[in-house]
């Protein structure tokens, strides 16, 4: 299937889906108008993929420096399809960057090592940018 | 000039005083939630906000603005469902001392207090660990189908505070269905 790119907004990130290669990327931040119609679209172009690429080892970067309420959820329906897959045969390593001072990132990646135990998880924190 | 600026005085005079980092009256679509993001992640980086309470400010402001958006009872443009809302409503961010203010006012239908009541007035009794807890839960739940969000939008502000989130309902004599909204987080 065709690898699916999107390019980033002010409050959407980039969606970098190379299928072929089986690497994921989301980058940015997230708070577009309606979460539910922006990321509709792409877990189902997700789920498709995951279905079509059963025993792959798929490595998928989130590097997400913000996300409002409603994407929170939206990420995590991302992340429940990817634990699905790592239950049916493939491999998810995910590597999870965030800056070392953000808390709420580092909670949430939390959250998910908590549901997702399928998923390998690596929290990668960014030592901070100074000014 | 000095003419000009006299007349005004009283109001750039007060929004010093008050320490106004960023206020805005009037109509917010996405896109102008957008411009004033950047505005106001500029502004907190310029007065010298530690990175942690920039974010959680700027998570704040996201999430009272985009309530403005879709829930503010004010359409400039009334039936429109295709998306792109544009809604009345104000907000306000000022420093006191350590901490900041985050407020918001915007009119909602006055049927809407009870429900709106009900969802924050518990959250105010509950302690960070409860929040926390309450957030997990919400976040694992089916999205309440009234909500354009996910439901978490209170819960996520509640969980940046600093203090139990402050609320009130002003109805207007001018408009007997129509309640102002106000909402304060301290963080």
């Amino acid at each position: 299937m065709d690898n699916l790119y999107i390019a980033a907004t002010a409050t959407s990130p980039e969606v970098d889906f190379r299928f072929d290669q089986h690497s994921l990327l989301l980058r940015g931040e997230s708070y577009p108008e309606n979460a539910a119609a922006f990321y509709a679209p792409i877990i189902e172009q997700l789920r498709q993929y995951l279905a079509e690429s059963v025993g792959a080892v798929i490595t998928v970067d989130v590097v997400l420096t913000y996300f409002n309420s409603s994407s929170t959820k939206m990420l995590f329906s991302v992340f429940d399809a990817l634990d699905e897959a790592a239950q049916s045969g493939s491999r998810v390593l995910m590597n999870w960057y965030r800056d070392e001072e953000d808390e709420t990132i580092a909670e949430f990646g939390e959250e998910l090592k908590a549901d997702f135990h399928a998923i390998e998880f690596t929290d990668r924190p960014v030592a901070h940018q100074g000014q | 000039m000095s003419q000009l600026l006299d007349q005004d005085s009283a109001f750039f005079d007060l929004a010093q005083r008050r320490n106004v980092l960023f206020y805005h009256k009037g109509y917010f679509s996405h896109n102008i939630v957008a411009a004033m993001g950047e505005v106001v992640k500029l502004q907190l980086e310029i007065a010298g906000v530690s990175g942690p309470t920039r974010r959680k400010l700027f998570s704040s402001f996201v999430e009272l603005s985009q309530n403005i958006v879709h829930y503010s009872s004010d359409s400039l443009q009334p039936g429109n469902d295709g998306g792109g809302s544009i809604r009345e409503g104000a907000v306000c961010i000022t420093t006191d001392g350590e901490s900041h203010l985050m407020m918001c006012v915007n009119p909602i239908a006055a049927e809407d207090v009870e429900g709106l009541r009900n969802k924050l007035e518990p959250l105010r009794s509950m302690s960070v660990e409860e929040i926390k807890q309450a957030y997990k839960v919400t976040l694992r739940a089916d999205t309440p189908e009234e909500s354009k969000g996910a439901g978490l939008g209170f819960l996520t502000m509640a969980r940046d505070a600093s203090a139990p989130l402050e609320f009130a309902f002003h109805p207007r004599a001018d408009e007997p269905g129509t309640t102002l909204f106000c909402l304060k987080a301290i963080i």
